[in-house]
């Protein structure tokens, strides 16, 4: 073990937050243990405590301001079900719509902008035969996005001009050339013209979801008992606008973003059936959004170390939280409701490092039942595949089939970007039947958005809670009230999951967990590790909030049931 | 809620006028003992000698103001607060006691007709009507007795005019004996039945009947007086002793509020911490903007002293008196520089301490009043030599308007130029005679006076025009060259050069977005050009993004820009060398190009910062890079060496919802954990991308950041109140409100003032520019503004959907 080499990747980028990585390598270049380390802590639920309950919302949105309306989502959500109230079906639709409006947004930007660069060698893009890449592209797929050759040439001209011309901006210093690439020059060259029209698509869908949300990031078309924006609603031509502006996208998403991962797959399928990336293999989900008569987009569920015969249902309670590793004064693990997390800060080295062997991160370390669990868009996939589930299993089904693809091969860092790319193809087509759903509303003069209540004749104590599945997996807030005033608020998002640190008994989170076993061809250019640590797009404002919650009555939340919301 | 304002003076309607235009909203109540309204007490002589009428003088006030006559508040009831009059009790939210003063005078003269003393209308009134044929005998010599002694000059009345003085001055103990003599001198050339006395006073009087039949001076008898006393004044605070903390006047701080929070007082009632009392109508109306601010809970740095500027004018000699904060009458460093002139009857009294000026007071001055007011703000060093040398420029002419700075010469112009006919006529160009009204005659006499014809005047203001847009081109063309000057790093050089250009297609797209900043940062389209130049050298600016305690809210934002589109943002205008979003490489790489640009580009480089900078736990709350740096210490590194730093989003700006009570890290802005002034500030949550390229832009075509407001923020971009540009502003005015979330005013789009909306606290273009490429805003959404731009306050105190309660406007 004398001989293991540490190498510390501070900052990580193209995420959202402060993430740093450090991973020891043996004498192979091969990665025996993994530190994931989140490194700043804001205390969004502190400032929470004590305001008025239905102010949570706007200031909760301000956990993330990447997966923006999913946190003022569920913590206007987490007030209603504290009060019991039901909002009326059309503010339900519309919360939805611009909720998976923002899947797709935030799974385009995640791959193409965040994450592509880990896989495409833009400097060898440069070096593509124009026409062979329009021709490669019908590979992909039987209508290709915008591969003319006359538009590839311009595309890649434009790239050309753009590093004769001296800065290299965002692209300086990148992994180019490195060993790890696998990708054609025509191949990188079709990847660039995505992540070009990419930056479009993600601009254009955010227009959408501020049809219905004033703007985006940070929404603002929500109050406890519905939505605000029913002229909007109520208004066909902007209907009609994000209609067709989904139509695009869904557009980009079948001849672009579908067929780029099926060529990705293929290039990297090495790396896959290594398992590069594969974490334990437990995935948790808690389902939800309902549509038409009674259908369900997501299924919950549990499954354990890659057992796909048995799914066990999704219990709340088995969630416990202990911060023996993380940077908070109770080690035991807790039920998140009785923890108590007052910041225990235990600093790094001298040399700047993580102390590996005592606290060393901001994110607490949930575990469910006691095991460490990974939740995002492959847990959904394989949840839904697994259950049958009508809505998801027919699409990972045919991208199984076109890229000759097995489930377990999903459990990668390259499989975790094909379960993402499915769930946004998903999202598109079944945007269509929750916007009809909204129309027969309307048809039939429902224009209820909004479900009236008297502040003051609501209970002046009262608890609730708000579970979604959200872009990168499983999110629940929690509030308890007390004397008509927010006493305790509690988030526990995706990322908490995933980027969990170890625990008292050393068990690695699924970022950690990821890491080892992967072979670094250059560990002074650590892009393997980027590779596995992006495809689980992490969030770390989200992560990084949860402090002091001296509930220790909160085991009695009433949980809502998932499959519910 | 209510405001109640005790006192009928100028202060009284200049606030009531001040309230309905800032906010409308709220009731307005004027109790005054006075049988008429607010009036302009400058005007008195004009009652005394009957060139004008009571309603002549009125001073104008809003419709919905209610003004309660003949009512003298006796006592306040600060717990209940309520006003109480002999017949009335009168509620309030909030009072302002802005009673002025009474005059002193030196024996009870109660029961007695002919002793007055000249403070309202009833006294000129009285004046007027009781002097005929007595011998009229003023008491004291201050600026008021010396107008009033020139009007009644004027006037066929009084047998004989006596001003008589205890001490051995006039108009102010500071004159020297010359100035005294040389106005001694032309007030009784003016007119024999004048005669000033010094050095006397009232020694014996008989009374009779109730009137003073004789009275006896050190030096003489007079028989068959008229007495008016202008001896002074003392705050008038009687009603208000009880009820709050007084001392001479009612204790104020900078805000004007009194020791009672819902209790304000302003003007010649209210004592500043440090005992200065206001006298001068302009120093009251600053008072009266500063209490309004605190009333509406906006932010205001408080009424500060200032250099005043004084003028007199009366029978055949001009007075003017500029007094700098500094002055301390009885000083003994003092020492007086006085240039005389016998043939102009000019007297240039100057009053230096330690070589500052400290004070002027001119006779029949030339100089130039509002340079010597600019030299003592700057506290500079005089050279006497200054005084002697420019005492006969007068180019501009004589200052009409000390309130406003106007010189006759350039109200000339100004009339000739607008082809103004009447006073009227002026208010668009000049507010010259409107502020204190002291100067209202002469300038509607120059309007008399001066010959307008409309060709000429259409020609000078072409003229003028072409002029002024020649100026502003040419420095815009020096800035760019400047800047390529200062800035040869960023030069194109020749091998690259034909490469660059194509990068930079002119193409449709672009020049739509050229039009589209030229337009949204107020430049006329002339400026396209330089825009268009701009934009070429946006390329070549390195540019660092860190972020610190935030979200990623502004970045998330910014890859949203849509004109320019992303992607031409990011390839073609910006060099965006270090974004942790977005760029390339991580840890080891991303480093590297931090250095390198910090080392290669320093002094060049522009730096944005997002997020807040928490300093609890020595900074530890946030760290970033392979060293474990803190967010402090990056900043700090990255921050010295860049060109300039601007600070986007809320966090940035003051900590913003990072620093909400309880504010659990210790979180601040960037400014303060810098400690700099010099930080552009961008806040919003999130800053609207288009506000981010036009300031980058703004700095490229004039090497200068746009001229920013108190609070560093781009007044092309902040100097809107969303509220006064919102779509829904009509429905505010006509009283259409959204009552109930999704009820048909909200289907309507009516305002949602009601519903919390906090546009009217808001300074943000969003209602002008939108978000995601024009699709929609919070308002346009049916949820309200709650003006996440104003930083942290806005977390604590906007966000939510009910109206700001009251108590929360102080």
């Amino acid at each position: 073990m004398n001989n293991l080499k540490k190498i510390v990747i501070d900052p990580i980028t193209r995420i959202e937050g402060h993430l740093r990585i450090e991973v020891e390598i043996d004498e192979n270049n091969v990665v025996r243990e993994a530190w994931a380390s989140g490194q700043l802590f804001r205390g969004i639920e502190t400032i929470l405590k004590g305001r008025d309950p239905r102010d949570a919302g706007l200031i909760a949105q301000r956990i993330c301001g990447v997966c923006t309306n999913v946190h003022y989502r569920a913590s206007i959500s987490a007030v209603e079900d504290a009060y019991g109230i039901t909002i009326p079906s059309n503010a339900e639709i519309v919360r939805n719509l611009v909720t998976l409006s923002l899947f797709v947004q935030d799974h385009i930007v995640h791959y193409y902008h965040l994450h592509s660069l880990d896989f495409v060698d833009i400097t060898a893009a440069l070096k593509a035969d124009c026409k062979m890449a329009s021709v490669e592209s019908e590979q992909w797929s039987e209508h290709p996005y915008r591969n003319s050759l006359d538009h590839l040439e311009s595309v890649q001209e434009k790239l050309s001009n753009f590093v004769k011309a001296g800065r290299l901006g965002l692209f300086a210093n990148g992994y180019w050339g490195h060993a790890a690439y696998r990708l054609t020059p025509e191949q990188n060259l079709i990847h660039m013209n995505h992540y070009l029209e990419a930056l479009r698509v993600q601009r254009e869908i955010s227009a959408a979801i501020a049809i219905f949300a004033g703007k985006t990031p940070h929404p603002q078309n929500l109050v406890v008992g519905g939505v605000t924006s029913v002229a909007d609603i109520l208004n066909p031509q902007r209907l009609n606008d994000f209609m067709f502006i989904i139509k695009d996208v869904r557009d980009f998403v079948e001849r672009a973003y579908i067929p780029d991962l099926k060529m990705i797959v293929s290039a990297y399928r090495e790396s896959i059936k290594a398992g590069e990336g594969r974490a334990s293999g437990n995935f948790m989900c808690c389902g939800g959004y309902r549509f038409g008569k009674d259908s369900l987009l997501f299924e919950s569920g549990v499954i354990h170390g890659h057992n796909f015969d048995e799914v066990a249902s999704f219990d709340p309670s088995k969630i416990t939280e202990e911060a023996s590793r993380s940077w908070y004064e109770n080690d035991a693990p807790l039920s998140p409701y009785e923890g108590d997390t007052t910041p225990f800060y235990t600093d790094l080295n001298p040399d700047g490092t993580l102390k590996s062997e005592g606290k060393y991160s901001w994110v607490k370390a949930p575990r469910y039942d006691g095991d460490v669990m990974e939740v995002g868009p492959l847990a959904r996939m394989i949840v839904g595949y697994v259950k049958q589930s009508p809505t998801i299993r027919p699409y990972v089904e045919r991208f199984m089939d076109s890229a000759k693809m097995e489930l377990i091969d999903f459990s990668t860092s390259v499989g975790r970007n094909a379960a993402r790319a499915v769930e946004a193809q998903i999202c598109c087509d079944y945007l269509f039947d929750m916007m009809s759903d909204l129309i027969e509303n309307i048809k039939y003069y429902d224009e209820e958005t909004w479900t009236k209540y008297v502040f003051e004749s609501l209970p002046k104590e009262a608890r609730g809670a708000g579970i979604f599945e959200v872009p990168r997996g499983v999110l629940s807030h929690f509030v308890r009230i007390e004397d008509a005033r927010i006493a305790n608020y509690q988030a526990v998002v995706p990322t908490t999951w995933n980027a969990s640190p170890k625990d008292a008994r050393n068990v690695r989170g699924a970022y950690e967990e990821a890491l080892i076993g992967i072979t670094l061809a250059d560990p002074s250019a650590p892009l393997e590790v980027l590779r596995a640590i992006h495809s689980f797009d992490p969030c770390l404002a989200c992560a990084v909030h949860v402090i002091d919650t001296k509930g220790r009555e909160l085991s009695h939340y009433k949980i809502m049931n998932s499959c519910s919301l | 809620m209510r405001i109640v304002i005790v006192g009928g003076g100028i202060v009284a309607a200049y606030m009531a006028n001040a309230l309905s235009e800032q906010a409308p909203e709220h009731d307005v109540v004027i109790v005054t003992k006075e049988p008429y309204p607010p009036y302009d007490r400058i005007h008195l002589c004009a009652l005394v000698n009957q060139t004008a009428t009571i309603e002549q003088i009125a001073l104008p006030l809003p419709p919905k103001t209610r003004v309660e006559l003949n009512s003298e508040v006796t006592h306040i009831d600060t717990e209940a607060k309520r006003v109480y009059t002999a017949s009335a009790m009168i509620s309030y939210d909030v009072l302002i006691i802005a009673t002025g003063s009474k005059p002193r005078t030196l024996f009870d003269t109660r029961g007695i007709s002919n002793a007055v003393t000249f403070r309202s209308a009833a006294d000129s009134d009285c004046i007027a009507k009781c002097m005929e044929g007595k011998n009229v005998v003023m008491m004291g010599v201050g600026p008021i007795g010396l107008e009033l002694l020139d009007t009644l000059a004027t006037m066929n009345g009084p047998a004989k005019i006596y001003l008589i003085s205890r001490g051995s001055h006039l108009y102010d103990k500071a004159m020297t004996p010359e100035a005294v003599a040389l106005m001694k001198r032309i007030y009784e050339a003016s007119d024999p039945r004048v005669e000033i006395i010094l050095e006397d006073e009232i020694v014996e009087r008989k009374v009779e009947n109730g009137e003073i039949t004789r009275i006896v001076l050190k030096s003489r008898t007079i028989d068959n007086p008229f007495l008016i006393f202008g001896v002074g004044i003392a705050p008038s605070v009687d009603c208000a002793k009880s009820s709050v903390a007084c001392d001479r006047g009612i204790l104020v701080d900078a805000h004007m509020r009194t020791s009672d929070p819902y209790i304000y007082a302003v003007g010649e009632a209210a004592q500043m911490p440090d005992g200065y009392i206001a006298g001068r109508v302009k120093e009251c109306t600053l008072q009266a903007d500063a209490a309004i601010a605190s009333i509406l809970g906006r932010e205001h740095e408080g009424f500060r002293e200032f250099v005043t500027i004084d003028g007199l004018k009366v029978g055949s000699f001009l007075l003017s008196d500029v007094t700098s904060t500094a002055y301390e009458p009885g000083n003994a460093d003092n020492e007086e520089i006085v240039i005389s002139s016998r043939s102009e009857n000019r007297i240039d009294q100057y009053i230096l301490n330690n070589e500052h000026l400290v004070r002027f007071i001119g006779i029949n001055s030339n100089i130039d009043a509002l340079a010597l007011k600019r030299m003592m703000e700057s506290a500079q060093k005089v050279d006497p030599g200054y005084f002697y040398a420019n005492r006969l420029i007068s180019e501009r002419g004589k200052l009409i308007c000390s309130c406003t700075g106007s010189y006759e010469h350039d109200l000339i112009d100004l009339i000739r130029e607008n082809c103004v006919e009447d006073f009227a006529g002026l208010k668009p160009y000049s507010e010259a005679g409107r502020v204190c009204g002291r100067c209202k005659k002469d300038v509607m006499q120059l309007i008399a006076d001066t010959p307008v014809d409309p060709a000429e005047a259409a020609h000078m203001r072409a003229e003028r025009e072409a002029k002024a847009k020649e100026a502003e081109l040419a420095k815009v063309r020096e800035r760019i060259e400047k800047y390529n000057r200062l800035h040869p790093a960023n030069q194109l050089s020749p091998e690259n050069f034909e490469e660059a250009l194509e990068s930079f297609e002119m193409s449709r797209e672009y020049n739509r977005w050229v039009s589209m900043v030229t337009a949204s940062m107020h430049l006329h389209p002339d400026y396209e050009e330089s825009v268009k130049e701009a934009v070429t050298q946006l390329n070549k600016i390195p540019i660092i993004w860190l972020e610190l305690a935030d979200c990623t809210g502004n970045s998330e934002g910014f890859i949203k820009s849509s004109h320019p589109k992303v992607d031409d943002l990011i390839l073609k205008y910006i060099s965006l060398d270090y974004h942790e979003l977005l760029m390339a490489g991580s840890g080891d790489q991303s480093e590297a190009v931090l250095e390198s640009v910090i080392n290669n580009d320093s002094g060049n480089y522009i730096l944005i910062v997002e997020g807040a900078v928490p300093l609890g736990l020595d900074g530890k709350f946030l760290r970033i890079g392979p060293k474990g740096e803190t967010g402090l210490e990056l900043l700090r590194r990255v921050a010295a060496k860049a060109a300039a730093v601007m600070a986007v989003g809320s966090c940035a700006f003051d900590g913003g919802v990072v620093a909400a009570e309880p504010n659990p890290t210790g979180a601040v802005g960037v400014s303060e954990a810098l400690g700099r002034k010099d930080i552009i500030n961008l806040p919003g949550c999130p800053v609207n991308p288009i506000n981010i390229v036009g300031t980058l832009l703004h700095y490229i075509m004039f090497d200068e950041f746009p001229k920013l407001d108190a609070k560093n923020r781009p007044e092309w971009a902040y100097g809107f109140r969303v509220h006064d540009n919102c779509e829904r502003r009509g429905h505010y005015e006509l009283g259409e409100f959204v009552k109930e979330w999704g009820d048909e005013g909200a289907k309507k789009g009516w305002c949602l003032f009601e519903m919390g909306c906090k546009g009217p606290y808001a300074d943000l273009n969003c209602s002008l520019v939108k978000f995601n490429d024009g699709t929609s805003w919070p308002v346009q959404a049916g949820h309200g503004c709650f003006a996440c731009g104003q930083g942290k306050i806005a977390f604590d105190l906007y966000a939510n959907h009910r109206k700001l309660p009251e108590k929360e406007h102080e």
